[in-house]
């Protein structure tokens, strides 16, 4: 009778312990952010970054939200306050953290973020949206266990909703919630949008994503606004010193082969480095440190236009691929020494038997002082893989 | 060569037994005789001549010692070398002592650091040295390839620089310089083609990258006339794939056992040389891409369908972001490239089938590369950095990204402590992992390779 009342007792005590857990794991979402004064949210948006300055928050607008009484509005100037061209916003717990405290949530079991968003008049495009990264580049003490990235995304006048695949993806320790990620490029004028719901979810029914073969036309550069831009111009080489011997327009409107602009490229050797160059990158600043890039396989050239400003211009190398690292390019091709001419040309890399499987560097130019003593000016548009 | 010499061979004993046959046709056709026997007896002609062909075919035809032999149906390509299969598990050979720098002579030390370093190289599994260039003295030269391969059984890959850094430039352009560098190669084929230890020769390291003016630059008049900087490129790659095609073929003439390779930087300039160059048996690449070759296999097959030999490639032992020598480092880059060196031999259905092996950079550290002009430095092993390389990402975070420490790339650190004369050398890690590899190959790429 007493082993029967012991039984009974460890039950008693066992069961409840083991249905909360199993509560726990079944969860079928988590809330970033709902409404302003939800007690469900869970990360703050704290983390603001590149050009703050040009950065409005209104964390309870209440200009239509989704749900609830209140989503969050965001005004973005595009005026490069801090000089550096683009901005963004971090949700992250907990607040300001950028990998320096141990914060954060354990989402396994969560296989995708969703978040709805609109822009005040349509067409605002945000460069990328976020889940994850906090402090992985460099490395924190509490660095993120994931980072997925999605985008570019271009806004529509009306709520849509947003899915960031997360199956598969270790999201055991995540304090960056979500963030989003935009350029004064891709928005000249700014934008105004709003946000709202956005949550983690457990659906069964999200598989993990394989590199999917991206069909062509693949466009590096399009037209500064566009959202088919998939490489940034970021890669400047060879180093920071560069800054001082190249000007870049991405938006430039001098006699743009096609579209509203094409890019300017001015270089003058200043800092002595006697190079310069740019690789389009994916993620930016990607050198093959990130798991990034596109499987471009379906390519079989690489077609851009090129002009300089007086002609005679002498570009050493264009190229597509190429990055090496930890996840190096799985391939390169180039065509060189190019002499411009004054008018508009379009020259070809070609891809045939090219293992374009996996592309971080999107495209990519070099030339140096030896060959243009007086300097450079050139306009690149209509870059893309076909 | 060995192709043709064995079709022409066979088309004789062809046309042979085609005239017997039309012979006893005749005879079978003349008046008076019954058409069944003879129709017979020219079958059971035929049969045996079939087989006398097969056997002088394959039993009389001279084979060269070493030579590449293209699979069918699937176009792989292996290394046969005394009728038996090479895979080449090699090794970059310089052994300058602490304290010299590049030009000391080691083929005259006293002390013959071969014997020790072969020894080693014999315990880790190694077959095959890369020697970039014959020493001065030919009797001293025999001594090192029979030691190596007597001893040892290890055989040498032996280079040629073809005038690389001559002063002021390589100029290939020019006919006189051509006839030297000519003499110089068929001297060299001359001399040691009948040494047993001789596996094939390699013409040039990476001077492909001076027609591109990168390295080494060159020009000819007829060069200079072309305004357009790509056919100047274009022009100059045509005048020196031309003539280590001829230097190809010379050596051909002279040496029926040893195949041609031709030393490339990465895979630079070989569109020109497929058109330039078919004399060439295989390709010798010069490739530093941290722990994956990429593309490398499947472009040349592409752009240039020839065997592949890796004649350089391999990480440095020095973490220059740390500033402390990383053993795990460089042993975690080898053991990744020997993986895909092993998964793009013939017959392997996952790779290209085109490569032959390899001979890793390099077997001892060289104490004097990082300043060569400074001789108080060649007692110092150099923890500084000259170039950069991102492939190699352990360290890039380096000062200015420079990450790649040329004093550290030996398989065996050497020691200032003496021993039999020569500075004691110390394996690193390296040299049991790879040792353990060909061992046991594990193939499976999928399975990450842990860095610890």
């Amino acid at each position: 009778m007493k082993k029967f009342l012991v039984l009974v007792l460890l039950l008693c005590l066992a069961v409840p312990a083991f249905a909360a857990k199993e509560q726990g794991n079944k969860a079928s979402e988590f809330i970033v952010y709902i409404d302003k004064t939800s007690p469900d949210n869970h990360f703050v948006p704290s983390g603001w970054m590149g050009d703050y300055g040009d950065i409005k928050m209104n964390d309870q607008a209440m200009d239509s939200p989704h749900s609830g009484s209140t989503c969050i509005q965001f005004d973005y100037s595009g005026k490069k306050t801090q000089n550096n061209g683009w901005a963004g916003v971090y949700w992250q717990n907990p607040a300001n953290n950028w990998g320096s405290k141990k914060g954060g949530f354990d989402l396994t079991g969560m296989t995708k973020l969703t978040f709805w968003a609109r822009g005040a008049k349509g067409g605002e495009i945000l460069q990328k949206v976020v889940v994850g990264g906090v402090g992985m580049e460099p490395k924190a003490a509490y660095p993120d266990s994931a980072k997925i990235e999605m985008g570019p995304v271009e806004l529509t006048d009306s709520w849509k909703q947003y899915t960031i695949n997360l199956a598969g993806k270790d999201l055991s320790s995540i304090s960056g919630g979500f963030g989003w990620v935009t350029t004064s490029d891709l928005n000249p004028n700014g934008a105004t949008f709003y946000i709202d719901d956005i949550k983690f979810e457990a659906d069964a029914s999200m598989k993990p994503e394989g590199r999917k073969q991206e069909s062509v036309p693949f466009y590096v550069y399009s037209d500064s606004r566009s959202a088919s831009n998939h490489f940034i111009p970021s890669g400047w080489m060879p180093n920071a010193a560069t800054g001082k011997d190249l000007k870049f327009e991405a938006a430039s409107k001098e006699d743009p082969y096609l579209g509203d602009t094409c890019m300017k490229i001015q270089y003058q050797d200043v800092s002595g480095n006697r190079w310069a160059g740019i690789y389009w990158q994916n993620p930016a600043n990607n050198w093959g440190n990130v798991d990034g890039g596109f499987d471009l396989s379906k390519a079989a050239k690489l077609t851009f236009w090129a002009r300089g400003a007086k002609g005679g211009e002498r570009i050493e190398e264009f190229k597509a691929g190429g990055i090496m690292g930890e996840y190096s390019d799985s391939d390169v091709a180039s065509i060189g020494p190019v002499i411009l001419n004054k008018d508009w040309t379009q020259y070809t890399i070609d891809l045939k038997g090219k293992d374009m499987s996996y592309i971080s560097g999107g495209f990519c130019w070099a030339t140096n002082v030896d060959v243009n003593p007086d300097g450079v000016t050139f306009y690149l548009d209509e870059i893309k893989y076909e | 060569m060995l192709m043709s010499t064995r079709m022409v061979s066979r088309s004789i004993l062809m046309k042979l037994s085609t005239n017997k046959c039309n012979k006893s046709h005749e005879v079978a056709n003349s008046p008076g005789h019954r058409s069944v026997k003879p129709v017979a007896w020219c079958l059971g002609i035929l049969a045996a001549s079939f087989f006398l062909f097969l056997f002088l075919g394959f039993a009389s035809v001279p084979r060269p010692k070493v030579y590449v032999k293209k699979l069918l149906p699937n176009g792989h390509y292996q290394l046969i070398v005394d009728n038996r299969l090479y895979v080449i598990k090699g090794v970059c050979y310089n052994p300058i002592p602490i304290g010299q720098t590049h030009d000391y002579d080691w083929w005259s030390d006293p002390n013959k650091p071969w014997l020790v370093d072969g020894k080693l190289m014999q315990k880790m599994g190694i077959n095959t040295v890369r020697l970039y260039a014959a020493g001065e003295d030919p009797v001293k030269v025999r001594a090192v390839i029979r030691d190596l391969y007597n001893n040892f059984g290890i055989r040498t890959v032996m280079g040629n620089w073809l005038g690389y850094w001559q002063y002021p430039c390589p100029l290939y352009g020019n006919q006189a310089f051509q006839e030297k560098v000519k003499q110089d190669v068929l001297g060299m084929v001359e001399l040691y083609k009948d040494e047993p230890g001789i596996l094939f020769w390699v013409l040039g390291n990476e001077n492909n990258y001076s027609c591109l003016g990168q390295i080494r630059p060159w020009t000819s008049e007829e060069v200079l006339k072309e305004p357009d900087p790509l056919k100047k490129n274009q022009m100059r790659a045509q005048i020196y794939y031309s003539f280590v095609n001829d230097l190809a073929k010379e050596i051909h003439k002279i040496d029926f056992n040893h195949p041609v390779a031709m030393g490339n930087g990465e895979l630079v300039g070989l569109e020109y040389a497929k058109k330039h160059s078919p004399d060439i048996d295989i390709i010798a690449c010069v490739i530093y891409r941290g722990k994956t070759f990429g593309n490398l296999f499947n472009s040349l097959k592409m752009t240039f369908d020839r065997p592949v030999f890796l004649a350089e490639f391999g990480a440095d032992a020095y973490d220059a972001f740390e500033n402390r020598e990383d053993q795990n480092m460089q042993a975690f880059f080898l053991e990744s490239q020997w993986q895909q060196i092993y998964k793009n031999l013939a017959n392997n259905k996952d790779g290209a089938g085109n490569c032959l092996g390899g001979t890793m950079f390099e077997w001892s550290d060289e104490w004097w590369k990082h300043n060569d002009a400074s001789p108080e430095t060649w007692v110092i092993q150099d923890s500084e950095s000259n170039w950069s390389n991102p492939a190699y990402y352990f360290d890039i975070k380096a000062k200015e990204n420079k990450n790649m420490n040329e004093e550290w790339f030996g398989i065996v650190a050497l020691s200032q402590e003496m021993q039999d004369g020569i500075s004691k050398r110390v394996p690193r890690k390296a040299y049991y992992v790879i040792r353990e590899f060909w061992k046991h190959p594990n193939l499976n790429t999928k399975k990450k390779i842990k860095y610890e």
